[in-house]
């Protein structure tokens, strides 16, 4: 949502004049560039559970943050008062990365990123004011829009659904939480920003009980929207998941362990992309060094007709942005293109480092943090196979339908997926469904090894959370991949 | 340091704040709470970032917030909000109340019972947790700690056979001051300050493979942080992982290092917790007061320790906390019952949670060599690398990195493997737990070896 900037000015009780007062008072001590990045944050909860919405709350962040930069390093504080003598006091704070290094009437200049424009290089600069027309989250029902009441029958709703699926269910927990953020980002270049950015999450975790056995199962859906999110359709369609496989999971055994292919699910396998690949493609890893991919730029990475992605454009996207947090628009970023490593993603501090113009991946928690470069919805393109040749293809090997978490070594590029469910496959066919069990192998290695790439991408809609020092909501996709010589943990 | 100047220290809450915090209790039940449970919190963060040697980040973090338990008409809401002045908290806490009123009614919503409260967190410096040197650092002093710890430019010294690539540091204190008040009398503060250092590193080998290592250290008193040897045990650890080898899976005797050993404990004090027993969530559901472990396992909770971090009077909703073992000798003794789950399933109350836990040592063993000599051969876990626990079960998967090893020596690196088995039946084979837990550590849980463990590669 983009609302008039007077909207802004009036939630922050500021004006221009007094930010490039404060912006002034940052780069005092000779920064090189200085940014402001206002935030109110309304959150609300419900939360379902043995039967009623009996707990829920608000919940109110605000303040500033103020950055300093000096050549790549950063002075930052934030204040939650926005009293002009807190923010110049927190200023001054933030300028204290400054003395040591910093080329005093170089200001803003290190950070206009330059440009290939033929044979001249131009700056470049992100400024005019956001257009609400091309909004990417725009609130047909705003939140706060009546009263919380009003969202209780969805939850009572969606347990109702629940339950009528199954007789196994003990237990149905279900959260609705929902949270509009209005910010205001203003920098020593001149750029002017703000964005309203919305987001509305639907968690349900359920018990199975089976003779003595216990099961559970999960599931989320996320949007950056309004309250529209909150219908049938979103009923039946989490009902179906959280209860599907359910059987499957009663009877699934863990594998014998070993090397093996591995066919991923479409969807919500994506996060082996975000995690094995894509930490290992944010800049700040590979400007300091510690990227498996640091010196790669240019190079094959993975097979001809294979591309990867970072993409801030697909509306209403859990990933989705206007512009990133630090003001520079949000685009579609292609890091693999035809199977050549062709960026990285990158924040104004990187992108300077590599004489390249910033890919609006400067992301923040919240006003408490300082950007960095971080993904938002990753994914691979689709490919021309089709998927149930894919399977039809392994002799032996997994296919994974539900990973439930992921991790990496961004130094070493060895990663860890722990698979919630899934399914043997034995001469083509699907077999025995496997449960709680780890896949582990090597980014660099598996992206070698993919060797055939569905004609089904799926962009999964859960609420995935990327917990990089900060937590930063974000997406992840991938069509049904086949990749040959992970290792399978089993008994 | 006299009590005054404590209490205008930067960072820690003033008299002024925990006022405003009585009003808007007052305030909620103007507004028709019939009971308030306020938590007001601050902190003061100071940060010096260092990257290849240089300084690379300073931050400057003071948060406060105060957050609003709700009981209404036998409704039950939780509220927080970090805008602080009085003209914003009326009406946010008016509407607070306004939206409690709309929610489904919760028998077993209450305040804990002014019995069960703490009455000895006074000041909040009863734990000993607040180092008075905390006052005195300036924003120099603070840089010329970080920039001493580095070792970027001695990095020619390190050793053979590998380069330093990388070196990423962070050196930080802070001061965390909170207070829980309600409206049956409680007033209960905690003040603590906390040093903390932290390095992450990443080596070459002559072939061009790269690996990473950290370490870290942190204490409640300046004094008690060891500043100059992070980066190089970073160092060290991340050049000891050169020239991993597979090993082929099957069982073997698993030693887990102390600075992991967390990851095989967290999911059963989690399984213990309250909110999963009364989900049904839980794989100790109904195990309370039987023979679960094994006889050697006995883990305590003691929140009590002055001086140690992470000690605590009060938990969360002010309740006193207490000594009491959670396992002994192998048999479940508690489970963590707040006043909600208790109104909700009938168990007695206990605490909302663990504070300080401690494995108490067996075996034999005072460190990772003696674990070794006595264990002969298995794999060395020195870190986990992803994976997951089924909470209803207790099946678990996890990667890890670490070495094999052989007659009680390491032999050399491993690398993909993954254990796999179910929280019980490993903790049924625990042989030994050294003695050797980290002080900076908010769990005290040593070395730890388990027989005949699932290993895959």
């Amino acid at each position: 949502m983009i609302y008039q900037k007077e909207h802004y000015f009036h939630t922050f009780q500021v004006d221009v004049p007094l930010m490039d007062r404060l912006l002034k008072e940052a780069l005092r001590s000779g920064g090189d560039y200085s940014d402001l990045y206002f935030e109110n944050t309304a959150y609300g909860n419900l939360v379902l559970r043995d039967g009623a919405v009996a707990a829920g709350g608000n919940h109110i962040d605000f303040g500033v943050g103020i950055r300093v930069l000096s050549g790549e390093r950063t002075g930052y504080a934030y204040s939650e008062s926005i009293a002009p003598a807190d923010m110049l006091a927190c200023a001054r704070a933030a300028a204290a990365i400054a003395p040591e290094t910093a080329v005093i009437g170089d200001r803003g200049d290190h950070y206009v990123t330059a440009e290939s424009n033929g044979s001249r290089m131009v700056k470049r600069h992100f400024r005019g004011e956001p257009n609400p027309a091309a909004d990417r989250y725009p609130m047909r029902q705003p939140w706060s829009d009546g009263e919380m009441s009003a969202f209780l029958p969805f939850l009572q709703g969606l347990e109702a659904a629940i339950r009528q699926r199954d007789n196994r269910i003990v237990k149905v927990m279900a959260t609705l939480a929902f949270q509009v953020t209005d910010l205001l980002m203003y920098n020593s270049l001149g750029e002017l920003k703000f964005d309203t950015r919305p987001m509305g999450s639907v968690s349900v975790s359920v018990i199975f009980q089976q003779g003595g056995r216990v099961e559970n199962k999960s599931t989320s859906r996320s949007f950056r929207c309004g309250a529209e999110m909150l219908t049938d359709t979103l009923v039946e369609e989490i009902a179906v998941q959280v209860t599907s496989g359910i059987d499957a999971q009663f009877e699934a055994r863990r594998p014998k362990g070993g090397v093996m292919n591995v066919v991923m699910g479409a969807g919500a396998s994506g996060i082996l992309l975000h995690e094995a690949m894509g930490h290992a493609f944010e800049a700040d890893f590979n400007r300091k060094g510690t990227s498996i991919f640091s010196d790669r730029m240019g190079d094959r990475i993975c097979p001809k007709g294979i591309s990867i992605l970072d993409d801030a454009t697909i509306k209403g996207n859990r990933g989705a942005l206007n512009f990133d947090d630090e003001g520079v628009p949000g685009q579609k970023t292609y890091m693999v293109e035809d199977g050549i490593l062709t960026s990285y993603l990158h924040d104004r501090i990187s992108a300077r480092h590599y004489g390249v113009s910033p890919t609006g991946n400067g992301r923040r928690e919240s006003f408490r943090y300082a950007p960095i470069p971080r993904m938002r919805a990753t994914y691979m393109e689709s490919g021309g196979a089709d998927p149930a040749d894919i399977i039809a293809s392994v002799p032996a090997g997994i296919f994974v339908d539900e990973f439930a978490n992921g991790q990496v070594k961004i130094g070493e590029g060895d990663f860890t997926f722990y698979v919630k469910s899934g399914f043997l496959i034995e001469n083509g066919r699907l077999t025995a469904p496997v449960k709680d069990i780890n896949i582990i192998g090597n980014g660099p290695e598996a992206l070698r090894n993919i060797v055939a790439v569905g004609n089904d991408l799926r962009v999964d809609p859960g609420a995935w959370l990327c917990g990089k020092e900060q937590s930063v909501p974000v997406s992840c996709g991938i069509p049904t991949v086949l990749v040959h010589g992970l290792t399978v943990g089993g008994e | 340091m006299k009590d005054n100047e404590i209490s205008i220290t930067p960072g820690m809450l003033e008299e002024a704040e925990t006022e405003l915090a009585r009003r808007c209790m007052s305030y909620a039940r103007e507004c028709g709470a019939q009971k308030v449970r306020i938590t007001l919190n601050k902190s003061l963060l100071d940060l010096v970032g260092m990257l290849d040697g240089e300084v690379d980040k300073v931050t400057h973090a003071l948060d406060r917030s105060l957050q609003v338990a709700l009981f209404v008409d036998g409704r039950f809401g939780s509220f927080s909000s970090n805008r602080l002045e009085e003209s914003e908290l009326r009406p946010f806490i008016r509407q607070a109340v306004d939206t409690v009123r709309m929610l489904e009614p919760d028998a077993a919503r209450d305040l804990p019972a002014p019995e069960r409260v703490a009455r000895d967190a006074v000041t909040g410096r009863e734990m000993g947790l607040f180092d008075p040197v905390y006052a005195t650092l300036t924003a120099g002093r603070r840089r010329e700690m970080a920039v001493r710890t580095s070792l970027w430019h001695r990095k020619t010294a390190l050793g053979q056979g590998f380069t330093l690539v990388s070196e990423e540091g962070e050196y930080s204190d802070s001061v965390f001051d909170t207070v829980v008040m309600d409206s049956q009398g409680l007033f209960a503060r905690h003040t603590e300050t906390s040093f903390e250092i932290g390095y992450e590193v990443t080596v070459e080998d002559p072939e061009g493979n790269r690996y990473a290592s950290y370490w870290w250290d942190a204490a409640p008193t300046l004094a008690g942080v060891s500043l100059d040897d992070c980066s190089e045990t970073a160092v060290r650890r991340a050049a000891l992982q050169i020239g991993p080898q597979d090993i082929p899976g099957g069982k073997y005797n698993l030693v887990v290092e102390s600075e992991c050993a967390s990851k095989l404990l967290n999911p059963v004090l989690t399984a213990l917790g309250g909110y999963a027993i009364q989900q049904k969530n839980s794989f100790l559901d109904g195990k309370a007061g039987q023979q679960v472990f094994a006889e050697n396992l006995t883990v305590l909770d003691l929140p009590r320790t002055a001086g140690e971090t992470g000690c605590r009077l009060f938990d969360s909703e002010g309740v006193a906390t207490a000594e009491f073992p959670i396992i002994d000798k192998g048999v479940v003794t508690r489970y963590f019952i707040n006043t909600y789950i208790a109104g909700k399933t009938g168990l007695a109350p206990t605490v909302e949670d663990s504070t300080r836990i401690k494995v108490l040592p067996t075996g034999g063993c005072k460190g990772l060599d003696d674990v070794l000599r006595k264990v002969g051969s298995g794999i060395l876990v020195t870190g986990f690398n992803g994976g997951n626990s089924n909470s209803s079960t207790g099946d678990f998967s996890y990667g890890i990195e670490g070495f094999a090893f052989t007659d009680g020596a390491i032999t050399h690196p491993v690398r993909e493997m993954v254990v796999t088995g179910n929280f019980i039946d490993l903790w049924r084979h625990l042989l030994i737990a050294a003695d050797d837990a980290r002080l900076c550590m908010s769990k005290l849980i040593p070395t730890l070896a388990f027989a005949d463990v699932d290993c895959s590669a």
